[in-house]
């Protein structure tokens, strides 16, 4: 796999803090990031720290909404405002880890990314990498969402991972990742229930 | 997979062969423990053992419980609404099975082997501790077993064919359980169950076993005549080998009457009971049956006054309502007559004539004579005293009123004959007496609450045990024994009971009842037993020994050409040396 491949930019870094942190990019970019996806941002000391995508946010601005009120808009009005507009697609990340000396940790960093720092989709190779470690712990942070569809999240990034750790041959991990959730959801019935609707729902894809 | 997740929680699980782990409960409430096995593989009842540090705890079974973490998981069935695996993974992590258990002995076993301590300990306990009632709990997530053969040995001992005696066997593994017979004749002991429990052979086998051991002397009152000759068996029709037949030189079989017979068999003798024999005190211990009044006790009294042993047949020997006319033209109660008698004792003569004739029933009996050829009482007492062991069988004179009767009279004289021999052991003049265990069967005749106050047998229950007397109580309703006589008895082996009374009375007086109450309720109807009481270490239900040819091969090994006599008498402790 060439180095090209393995550091594919989709955006750049618009806000951080330990827990999360908010890329930017350009509609024309957006092909790339998807919700669950891992990603990571590369630090000036050449750690890195990642996260999983949990939002991606188009917001709007005055032009778009003069738009939309006007009776019709031709085409090249909207692919003009689409690709050429001001103001950057939100991308939402969830910080799940970091590594440090070349070791991966399912900790919070140290420290947060810098803004304009550069986000990355991680390959499958380092989704298998990452999402082997350290019996899933990393799955701990997407339950701290507030407010936020944690089982489609869920649902999005164990159809990602475990169609990367079954095309190494490993069937294994997507039965200890849905272990793990229970585990660590079981005093929720609520919540659990929902999960295991999602992924019995991903089951009969 | 969900066994990984329950390694993670402690470092104590994960021995061989644990079926789950201490979750929380105490010594007054049961201990409680998280099952890591499917509940089937447990029963209520199972011997588990709990390591936890030095200590290994001993205890019993006594629930199993479905858990949810929250009830919602079990409420609805998580296999129809998820992927089948994604259910299966949920069921594992949410739904689990509690063990509750009693714990009732916990015994030192010291340091590990490997570890410095060791010798220390090793040095202060030369000997290994024995077990004790529980007085700590284990430790959280201390794993639970199953109670393996060497746990069992260790507790109720291992069979050695004289005195640890194997009753039975677990359960669910089937390892041996004994019962320790020096103890067991220690104190007054119980075998209830209801009719087909199997209670009269368990009586059999342990019966023999005592006999076996010879440490006590066994007088057994066989009202149904089974206990001594070879029998039937009234379930399958096979040949039930008796006493008699496995010990002939040590058991003698004494027939009631002189007529008593057992089939091609002749009694060893049989026993006719002098009137002469026949006390006051044993009148008056069959008030009820006879129906007698508040006065008799002092014509009683009176006519043991007036004509001393001779009383019964004196009484007896007087006319009713006959008439002399006297000087004076007068009719009265001529000299012979009860009346008379009465008169001069200053007796009411209606109350006299109404005892006399109540008496006529005991007079009727053909065992009941004047003078008879042999002393039959004086010779069971001095076979009884002489190691041998005695089947009474009451023969075809089975009503109540000979039962009570012939019972009484002869525990009576056994309670002077063993009061005097330990009174001159006490006093240096004498050897210790023979421990000696009356057999009763139907024993709620003779203990129930009526006539507990007035039979001899609650008199044994209560005090006998320091004459070196004890009883042993056969009966399918226990309930009906006077509570004062239940409460004594040291070791209690039941059977399955049907009645909610009968259950109680089993219990009555040991603690952990209600744990036990489920076991004892819940008992095959067959060959399942209970044990429980001061005799055994801790109670435990078994599955019963089986009466047949291999028990009599392993109690006595293959049979042996008769013995020479000297050798008998060696057996039998009548040999010179012996004293």
């Amino acid at each position: 796999m060439s180095e090209r491949q393995k550091n594919i930019p989709i955006g750049k870094l618009l806000r951080a803090e330990n827990s999360n942190f908010v890329a930017g990019c350009r509609v024309r970019q957006l092909d790339t990031p998807a919700l669950g996806a891992l990603v990571k941002v590369r630090l000036e000391d050449n750690s890195d720290i990642y996260g999983l995508i949990t939002n991606i946010l188009i917001n709007d601005d005055s032009l778009v909404r003069q738009l939309v009120s006007g009776v019709s808009i031709p085409t090249e009005y909207t692919a003009d405002n689409r690709y050429n507009r001001n103001l950057p697609v939100e991308i939402h990340v969830l910080t799940v880890g970091y590594t440090q000396n070349g070791q991966i940790f399912h900790r919070l960093p140290p420290r947060p990314p810098l803004s304009l720092d550069e986000l990355h989709l991680c390959d499958a190779e380092e989704l298998v990498r990452f999402t082997s470690l350290n019996n899933q712990a990393y799955l701990r942070h997407i339950l701290r969402l507030p407010d936020q569809p944690i089982e489609e999240i869920l649902a999005a990034h164990i159809r990602r991972a475990r169609a990367a750790h079954e095309s190494t041959g490993n069937t294994d991990w997507y039965e200890q990742a849905c272990q793990k959730l229970i585990t660590l959801l079981r005093d929720d019935y609520l919540r659990l229930t929902a999960v295991l609707d999602v992924l019995t729902d991903l089951e009969h894809e | 997979m969900e066994q990984k997740t329950i390694n993670t929680a402690t470092e104590e699980f994960n021995r061989d062969s644990a079926i789950g782990y201490i979750t929380g409960g105490g010594l007054e409430a049961n201990l409680e423990a998280r099952l890591t096995v499917a509940p089937q593989e447990v029963q209520e009842g199972a011997f588990v053992v709990i390591d936890s540090n030095n200590w290994r705890f001993y205890g019993l079974v006594t629930d199993l419980r479905l858990r949810a973490i929250d009830e919602q998981y079990s409420n609805q069935l998580n296999a129809q609404r998820f992927a089948p695996n994604l259910a299966q993974y949920l069921n594992q992590q949410t739904l689990y099975t509690n063990l509750a258990i009693m714990p009732v002995l916990m015994r030192d076993k010291g340091p590990d082997l490997n570890s410095p301590d060791y010798s220390i300990w090793r040095r202060n306990n030369t000997d290994d501790p024995a077990p004790m009632p529980v007085k700590t709990v284990p430790n959280h997530h201390a794993s639970v077993k199953l109670a393996d053969e060497a746990d069992i040995a260790d507790i109720f001992g291992k069979e050695d064919n004289k005195t640890i005696f194997r009753v039975g066997s677990t359960r669910e593994q089937g390892h041996p359980v004994c019962l320790n017979l020096d103890k067991f004749v220690q104190r007054s002991s119980g075998i209830f169950g209801t009719t087909g429990s199997g209670k009269s052979f368990l009586a059999r086998m342990i019966l023999a076993g005592l006999i076996n051991a010879d440490h006590a002397s066994t007088l057994i009152f066989d009202m149904h005549n089974e206990y001594g000759p070879d029998t039937t068996s009234s379930d399958t029709g096979s040949a039930v080998p008796g006493l008699k037949g496995k010990f002939d030189n040590k058991v003698r079989l004494v027939g009631l009457g002189a007529e008593t017979r057992f089939g091609n068999r002749n009694a060893d003798f049989s026993l006719e009971i002098s009137h002469s024999d026949i006390t006051t005190e044993d009148i008056l211990q069959l008030t009820q049956i006879l129906n007698l009044k508040e006065t008799t006790a002092t014509t009683l009294d009176k006519l043991e006054n007036d004509f001393h042993d001779n009383w019964f047949n004196a009484f007896m020997q007087m006319s009713v309502g006959s008439m002399v006319e006297n000087e004076e033209g007068k009719t009265e109660p001529a000299p012979d007559s009860v009346a008379y008698w009465a008169r001069q004792a200053g007796i009411h003569a209606g109350a006299a004539e109404a005892l006399r004739s109540k008496l006529g029933r005991l007079y009727n009996r053909p065992y009941l004579i004047d003078s008879p050829a042999s002393n039959g009482l004086q010779d069971i007492i001095t076979a009884l005293q002489n190691k041998r062991h005695v089947v009474l069988s009451f023969g075809k004179f089975d009503s109540e009123l000979d039962y009570l009767l012939v019972t009484n009279l002869i525990t009576r004289k056994i309670r002077d004959a063993w009061e005097r021999a330990t009174e001159s052991y006490h006093s240096g003049n004498g050897p210790e007496p023979r421990p000696l265990v009356v057999v009763v069967e139907e024993a709620h005749k003779l203990l129930n609450r009526e006539m507990a106050s007035q039979t001899i047998f609650s008199t044994i229950a209560r005090e006998m045990r320091k004459y070196y007397v004890t009883l042993l109580i056969i009966d399918q309703r226990p309930s009906q024994i006077y509570d004062e006589v239940m409460s004594q008895l040291g070791t209690r082996i039941s059977g399955s009971l049907g009645d909610e009374n009968d259950i109680n009375a089993v219990l009555s007086g040991l603690p952990g009842r209600g744990g036990l109450r489920g076991m004892l309720a819940k008992l095959q109807p067959k060959e399942e037993v209970l044990m429980l009481g001061w005799g055994v270490p801790m109670p435990i239900p078994i599955r019963s020994r089986r009466y047949d040819q291999q028990f009599w091969k392993d109690l006595l090994g293959e049979e042996k050409p008769p013995m020479t006599t000297k050798a008998a008498n060696k057996a039998l402790g009548m040999d010179d040396d012996s004293d």
